[in-house]
């Protein structure tokens, strides 16, 4: 007979099973297969330099992915992000370039407008300022749609939703509607490559992933929103200030979408009020696409991160296959459909 | 009665286990057409798993139903609605937005050439309540009427489906007296138009008044039938019935020294109109906080550890005055709160054993930035071993731990901190017999260590054999507080239950 609790903190049996049910794992193997069949219609799919475009391509809304990956965690989202982003750019470019100069209207290529404004010089603020009211303006915003989330009790999906369209509305009014351009601001950023070839914007973007795995697995604030997540009630009678907490996750996700808003301006030189519209839904589907849940409390930063480069190579396989890009259009919202029904195939068979 | 008796329905030797409890043993129950039979007993006495088991909520693991003289081994929930058996819960099962008579109809709505015929809708339910001889607001919006009023639309509900056996589940338990009284008045007349009836309630004196026949269960067992026809059963013997237990089933818990007053409240209120409630306990103390399910226990649990809102009421810590806001005060003043609901309070069911044990103490023992979860694992070794939980892993998700290994967890959870003061609600519910002597071994170190535990629990060999004092609560009121050589399972119950000693004379 063992005696009762000898058992206790033997090693963790291994079986493999498990690692099939993990969708992680399912997702890892099939963006290989996707590898594998596209490189063989396309070899240059495969090379180094595809791989940084990807990567670039997804750096913006990978970064917000992880920002809704926290958010998810922790039992509640925010639909504003990409419009957080975009106000947030909006102010910093008008700061930058002022609001009646040096605007180009409607649909004006954003080069252009970047050349143009370099002669002008009407700036409100210097520029450094400026980024960092920016940045400031992110996290205000995330901060308050914590706050909002957390004293009023209210369903975070609506809340976020509503205020999405308050900070449209005011990056309509700061630039009357204009694309408005950052005077090549973040020139240097676009071009610095580290080691020639690997540019900064990539780094940014790891180092963003990098930072919420560390923030959500091996810190104690990380463990206790994803305490939150899991069990509101019982983090709330452990003594775990869970207002504070919503909030301050909030405030994080508006820092993620200041550092996304660097990477955009980066690549574009240029934003307008509704640059940010994709972005919400992108960066909710990427993490649900990595078995993140929905309902909080379960999932991973991994998870995002491959749901991100998933989507990420799916867009771009279709490009280098010259697939119609109104035909990607229905194929990303069949993606999504898929993923949500497939990793809830086992909450269907329990039922 | 002069006309001969044919049951509706027998339930005979129904078992049913839970977790190796046997929450029903060899239960035998008959009910006859038209009679009001009540059934009492203890929380947990196996009344409502009894029903469950009729209603077809629960499949029995032996015995059978005899129903219409046809024999049954299970019910479904469909087939016993099909046989005429309709059960009234306590929970609430409304839709507050919708008017009385939509309510009263939902799933069986009435159409006329595919739309709602709310009309015939209308005179229905307008006739039921007459013949029942109460006034219902038919058109009015559910969340506007009284608890009352909504218990009314319920019990109607019921009856508009016809049955031939209604049972009802505490129907008064909400109710001030006069509002119990038109209850019993409406069962009354239910029962007289030829429907059967089972009726649980706590309250003795209501059960007296309008039961033909009384059982008493306990611990899963039928213990005796009362004819009540005359209503002049004895109260003082059913409570002896619901209380006489084999001292086998008692713990023996060894003696230690009681120090000086460790936690003390004075005022407490649970409610605006709530009576004022004062209590202390002492070092190396058990107190018991005994009362019927839904007197206050919990309440006033949650509002000492600010889990809920309090209406006054001061709280001291050996002696100093403390304020308690939220869980996180609590937790502050080492107050520990093991709650009853485990899954949805206690627990984060998709973490590991090591992620719940730790939940507590990462806001009071480890007050590092950085974190590993798998090097807490040696941290909580000694609180896994003590409390032998079975597990493959520290990191397994508590998720598939089974009942009483869940509760371990959440009692761990509460170990791995500094508080002084345990507050343990139903510590030992839906847990095997070993499990539970284990749990009781762990209280007695704790108070043996100088540690004060407040224990909430409906189990009263664990009451009775546990505490040192028994504070006994009725309708959120302290009815008596009972030092050690007044604990008995007699005493605790008839304070409980409000049967006074001139109830004795029958």
């Amino acid at each position: 007979m063992k005696k009762p609790g000898e058992q206790v903190l033997t090693k963790e049996k291994r079986s493999y099973s498990h690692i099939f049910r993990d969708q992680r794992m399912l997702l890892l193997m099939v963006i290989i297969a996707i590898f594998i069949v596209v490189s063989i219609i396309n070899p240059n799919f495969i090379g180094i330099n595809n791989l940084i475009a990807i990567f670039g391509q997804i750096s913006v809304g990978g970064v917000l992915a992880m920002a809704m990956a926290m958010l998810l965690l922790t039992g509640v989202i925010d639909l504003s992000i990409g419009n957080i982003m975009a106000l947030s750019g909006c102010t910093m470019a008008t700061l930058i370039v002022g609001n009646t100069e040096g605007t180009m209207s409607g649909t004006a290529a954003a080069g252009e407008a970047a050349k143009s404004m370099l002669t002008s010089d009407t700036g409100i603020t210097s520029i450094p300022v400026a980024i960092l009211i920016g940045v400031l303006v992110a996290i205000a915003c995330g901060a308050l749609n914590g706050f909002i989330v957390a004293k009023s009790k209210c369903m975070p999906l609506i809340i976020t939703l509503g205020m999405s369209f308050v900070y449209k509305g005011l990056a309509l009014i700061i630039t009357s509607g204009r694309v408005m351009a950052f005077k090549l601001a973040f020139e240097p950023l676009r071009l610095l490559r580290i080691g020639g070839l690997v540019p900064s914007t990539l780094l940014i973007f790891i180092a963003v992933v990098v930072a919420s795995y560390v923030i959500i697995n091996r810190t104690r604030y990380g463990r206790r929103l994803v305490a939150i997540g899991g069990n509101e009630q019982n983090a709330r009678l452990s003594g775990i200030n869970v207002d504070r907490y919503k909030i301050s996750i909030y405030a994080i996700g508006g820092l993620y979408c200041a550092i996304a808003l660097i990477i955009f301006a980066s690549r574009l030189d240029a934003i307008k009020s509704t640059s940010g519209d994709n972005f919400n839904m992108w960066a909710l589907v990427a993490p649900i696409i990595g078995g993140v849940t929905f309902d909080g409390g379960r999932g991973s930063i991994i998870g995002a991160f491959l749901g991100a480069f998933f989507m990420g190579i799916v867009q771009n396989a279709m490009g280098i296959m010259n697939v119609s890009p109104y035909i990607q259009v229905m194929v990303n919202g069949i993606i999504i459909v898929l993923a949500v029904v497939l990793s809830n195939l086992q909450n269907i068979r329990k039922q | 009665m002069g006309e001969p008796r044919r049951p509706v329905i027998e339930m005979n030797n129904i078992v049913k286990t839970f977790f190796g409890v046997k929450a029903l043993d060899n239960m035998t129950l008959d009910l006859y057409e038209g009679e009001i039979h009540c059934l009492v007993g203890e929380n947990g006495a196996g009344k409502s798993t009894l029903m469950k088991v009729l209603s077809g909520a629960y499949k029995p693991d032996s015995g059978t139903m005899i129903v219409d003289n046809k024999k049954y081994s299970r019910m479904t929930a469909a087939l016993s609605r099909e046989l005429g058996i309709n059960i009234i819960y306590q929970e609430n099962i409304l839709v507050p937005w919708m008017n009385v008579v939509e309510n009263i109809f939902v799933g069986q709505e009435m159409a006329k050439g595919g739309f709602s015929d709310f009309k015939s809708q209308f005179s229905i339910a307008k006739e039921l309540c007459d013949s029942l001889g109460i006034e219902l607001p038919l058109n009015t919006t559910i969340y506007k009427l009284s608890v009352a009023q909504q218990q009314f639309v319920k019990i109607i509900k019921a009856l508009s489906t016809k049955p031939s056996v209604l049972i009802m589940d505490e129907p008064t338990s909400m109710f001030n007296t006069q509002d119990a009284d038109l209850v019993l008045k409406m069962v009354k007349r239910i029962a007289k138009s030829g429907v059967s009836i089972i009726y649980i309630s706590h309250f003795l004196k209501e059960v007296k008044q309008i039961a033909d026949r009384i059982t008493v269960i306990r611990d899963g067992k039928p213990i005796r039938t009362y004819d009540n026809t005359g209503k002049d059963v004895v109260l003082d013997k059913v409570v002896s019935d619901m209380v006489g237990r084999e001292a086998s089933m008692f713990y023996e818990k060894d003696v230690h020294t009681i120090g000086e007053k460790a936690f003390e409240v004075k005022g407490l209120k649970i409610s605006p109109d709530a009576p004022e409630a004062s209590f202390f306990v002492r070092k190396g103390e058990i107190l018991g906080i005994a009362g019927m399910v839904g007197s206050g226990r919990t309440e006033i649990a949650n509002a000492i550890t600010g889990a809920s809102r309090k209406y006054g009421g001061k709280i001291y810590y050996n002696g100093e005055k403390i304020v308690i806001r939220n869980p996180a005060d609590s937790i502050k003043n080492k107050i520990a709160y093991i709650t009853e609901d485990r899954q949805r309070l206690g627990l984060n069911l998709n973490a590991s054993i090591v992620d719940n044990l730790t939940m507590v103490g990462l806001q009071t023992r480890i007050k590092k930035f950085f974190v590993t979860v798998r090097k807490f694992i040696p941290l909580v070794k000694d609180i896994i071993d003590g409390l032998s939980i079975r597990m493959r892993s520290p990191m397994q998700d508590v998720k598939s731990l089974s009942g009483g290994n869940q509760q371990k967890v959440v009692l761990g959870k509460w170990l791995f901190t500094d508080s002084e003061i345990f507050i343990f609600d139903e510590p030992t519910r839906g847990i095997d017999v070993n499990a539970k002597s284990e749990f009781y071994k762990i209280m007695t170190n704790l108070v043996k260590e100088g540690k004060s535990i407040i224990m909430i629990s409906s189990d009263m060999p664990e009451m009775v054999s546990m505490s040192d004092r028994v504070i006994v609560i009725r309708q959120n009121r302290i009815e008596k507080i009972l030092e050690k050589d007044e604990i008995s399972e007699n005493s605790i119950i008839r304070y409980a239950l409000e049967v006074k000693t001139d109830e004795k004379a029958g």
